[in-house]
């Protein structure tokens, strides 16, 4: 059991952001999408590590992204 | 090496692992004006690889990958330490050297490259740790630059041997203590730096990585120096989180705090470096 993090989508789409796929350490975890204007985490590379709440939450005072069990994520990684 | 190694044939293409078919089709080749602004949608040249979660050495990798101005004639030359543990899961030419030799085979190789290949333009890059580019390869280093090598080096400062758990390195602060240093260091931290400056590099930085687009302007800069003028040396603060006991979420906090005093953005020049930068910058290419 352990945390991934999860965008909230209608919350991320307010903003024209991109600022957490900058700033996740792993390659091609959070990605951006210009279709539907939001970030999105591919679950299975999420190490967990929550600097992406650290920059939507506490630098970018947005809190779009937030951590879940992974067991309890939306499929889709949006919800 | 060439983009056309990525080119998978047809017919083999549904056979292929999906990472694979997007470096083909999602990554950014061919284009001297890639950067860090090409993340949120491109595939990377790395994969996923197992530094500690939120390990700062991450982040500087996908910025520094992501900011190669020729990534098809790239080498990268590693050393021994976290870092190594990443240079498996990097989809360019890099080569593993013995601990702390990595300053001597990335001259080999530029030389050599220089000779067989006149009319290309092939940047040879050297990324390696504080203990392998400041202790144990000191020597290596230095040569380098006193040599003029055509080559950029890249010092992942985590001030601490990381990879072995826990050992002062000259980069290490000095009075502070890890597990296998529990007296705590009794020397200053090396200003490699300016000895950088002094040894005859011609572009010198020093920074964190808190900003991935000041990243991207230095990494740039330092290569295209290094390509016409001579050596060039990056120094790079990725803290070690664990073994500073930070938590996953914390190195982004500590980076931007010592932004501000022990790592404030330091960079040097010399005259034949300006007028590359210059012309670089009027091409539009920084
Ligand atoms: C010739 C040689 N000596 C010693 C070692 C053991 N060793 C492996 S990693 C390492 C420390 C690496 O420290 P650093 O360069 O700072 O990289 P970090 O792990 O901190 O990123 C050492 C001493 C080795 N692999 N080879
Ligand atoms: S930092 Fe927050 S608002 Fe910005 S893209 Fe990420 S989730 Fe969306
Ligand atoms: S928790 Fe860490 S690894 Fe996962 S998406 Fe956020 S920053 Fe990336
Ligand atoms: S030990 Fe330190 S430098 Fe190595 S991967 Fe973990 S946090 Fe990064
Ligand atoms: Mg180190």
């Amino acid at each position: 059991m352990y945390y991934v993090a999860q965008v909230i989508r209608d919350e991320c789409t307010k903003y024209n952001c991109k600022q957490c796929t900058l700033f996740c350490p792993e390659p091609n975890t959070l990605m951006y999408t210009d279709e539907t204007h939001h970030a999105y985490v591919l679950t299975e590379r999420c190490k967990g590590c929550a600097l992406c709440v650290y920059v939507c939450s506490n630098l970018l005072k947005r809190d779009s992204i937030e951590m879940v069990y992974a067991e309890n994520r939306d499929v889709a990684g949006v919800r | 090496m060439s983009f056309n190694i990525f080119k998978i044939n047809e017919d083999l293409k549904e056979f292929m692992p999906p990472e694979i078919v997007d470096l083909e089709e999602k990554a950014t080749w061919g284009n001297p004006k890639r950067g860090v602004m090409d993340l949120p949608y491109s595939k990377e040249l790395l994969e996923e690889h197992s530094l500690c979660a939120g390990c700062p050495e991450s982040a500087a990798f996908r910025y520094i990958l992501a900011s190669l101005p020729n990534p098809e004639e790239t080498i990268i030359v590693n050393s021994t330490g976290c870092t190594s543990l990443v240079f498996p899961h990097i989809a360019l030419h890099t080569v593993h050297s013995l601990f702390g030799n990595q300053n001597a085979i990335a001259s080999g190789i530029k030389r050599v490259l220089e000779w067989r290949f006149p009319d290309k333009v092939k940047d040879v890059i050297v990324l390696a740790g504080d203990g392998a580019t400041v202790d144990i390869g000191l020597d290596c280093t230095l040569q380098s630059f006193f040599r003029q090598e055509k080559i950029t080096t890249i010092c992942f400062d985590n001030e601490v041997y990381a990879n072995t758990g826990g050992q002062e390195s000259g980069l290490t602060v000095k009075g502070h203590v890890f597990k296998m240093a529990p007296k705590g260091k009794q020397w200053d931290k090396v200003p490699i730096w300016q000895i950088a400056i002094d040894s005859g590099c011609h572009y010198v930085a020093r920074l964190t990585v808190s900003s991935p687009k000041k990243v991207e302007k230095v990494i740039k800069q330092a290569i295209y120096v290094a390509r016409e003028v001579g050596p060039t040396y990056v120094h790079l603060y990725t803290p070690c989180i664990l073994e500073i006991g930070l938590n996953s979420d914390d190195g982004l906090e500590e980076m931007r705090r010592t932004d501000k005093e022990r790592f404030k953005f330091f960079e040097y020049m010399t005259d034949e470096a300006k007028e590359v930068i210059q012309r670089k910058k009027e091409e539009g290419l920084i």
